[in-house]
């Protein structure tokens, strides 16, 4: 069946990709975009370690990670629109107000 | 035709994890944001095909809900509102990116070498297979949500509610910081 190596193999390269959007891209809507595909990728590590130990914590691990997601994604969205109702872009590079 | 619909539903964990891959590099390198919210929708509904696969058929379905229904409707609703045409974007990618690419290069090797035993070595762990104590339990419970509840409300019940007051205060938060000032 499914091995667990498929799995690390396939979430650590979701995490790199995600990890490269971060850094990569200068929109900051798709950076959060990216900053759910890095919890992604370790939900899914949760989910096949708790398959492979025999227990469900790591399920259970997982629905509070989508939780804390969810709430992550909110905030950084209305962060996104008080940006955009302040300097009025979301690109990060034109975000220097701390530079010295 | 028996035969390969057999092989499909062994590799179904593969198919949907290349395809959730697909979905992510779609994301991060197209250049309309709603192109990226697009496929950031089709890399979550891969990943929840992902944790069906893995025969965890509870998260899968709150994947769907939670991303598909919650998380995706909202970035449409922010690509909206933030007007992304007016502002001309210099290039899709930040100054940085020699930095990051070696950043991402060293972190490769690094994990590599951390795992290579683990990965590519003759004493590769076995095959994922539900484990006989697992099954046990899951024979109690009779579904996997079940079994889920059951974890999240003995061992996990004091993450669950801080989580419940995590999410209070960023609804409160969200609010606050995206409403308009007074006039």
């Amino acid at each position: 069946m499914v091995n667990l190596n498929t799995v690390l193999l396939i979430s650590s390269i979701l995490f790199a990709i995600g990890i490269a959007g971060v850094l990569v891209r200068r929109n900051a809507l798709v950076i959060l975009m990216s900053i759910e595909l890095m919890l992604n990728a370790a939900n899914l590590n949760f989910i096949a370690f708790a398959r492979h130990s025999g227990s469900v914590s790591g399920q259970a691990f997982a629905l509070l990670v989508m939780g804390f997601a969810a709430a992550e994604v909110a905030v950084g969205l209305a962060l996104v629109v008080a940006l955009y109702r302040k300097r009025d872009t979301v690109q990060v590079d034109d975000i220097n107000l701390l530079k010295g | 035709m028996e035969h390969q619909l057999e092989t499909i539903g062994r590799n179904m964990f593969a198919i949907f994890g290349v395809m959730a891959l697909c979905g992510a590099a779609f994301m991060v390198a197209s250049k309309s944001a709603v192109h990226s919210v697009l496929g950031f929708l089709f890399a979550m509904l891969c990943v929840a095909g992902c944790f069906l696969s893995l025969d965890a058929e509870f998260l899968g379905m709150a994947q769907i809900l939670v991303y598909a229904g919650g998380i995706v409707v909202l970035f449409l609703f922010v690509v909206m509102l933030v007007e992304l045409s007016k502002f001309k974007e210099k290039g899709v990618f930040q100054l940085q990116t020699r930095s990051a690419v070696i950043a991402v290069i060293v972190g490769g090797v690094a994990f590599l070498a951390a795992f290579r035993n683990l990965l590519f070595g003759a004493a590769s762990p076995e095959a994922l297979v539900l484990r006989p104590e697992l099954a046990q339990g899951l024979a109690v419970a009779q579904q996997n949500a079940q079994a889920v509840s059951r974890g999240l409300f003995s061992d996990f019940l004091l993450p669950f509610e801080i989580l419940s007051v995590i999410l209070l205060v960023a609804l409160v938060g969200a609010v606050v910081l995206a409403k308009t000032e007074r006039v």
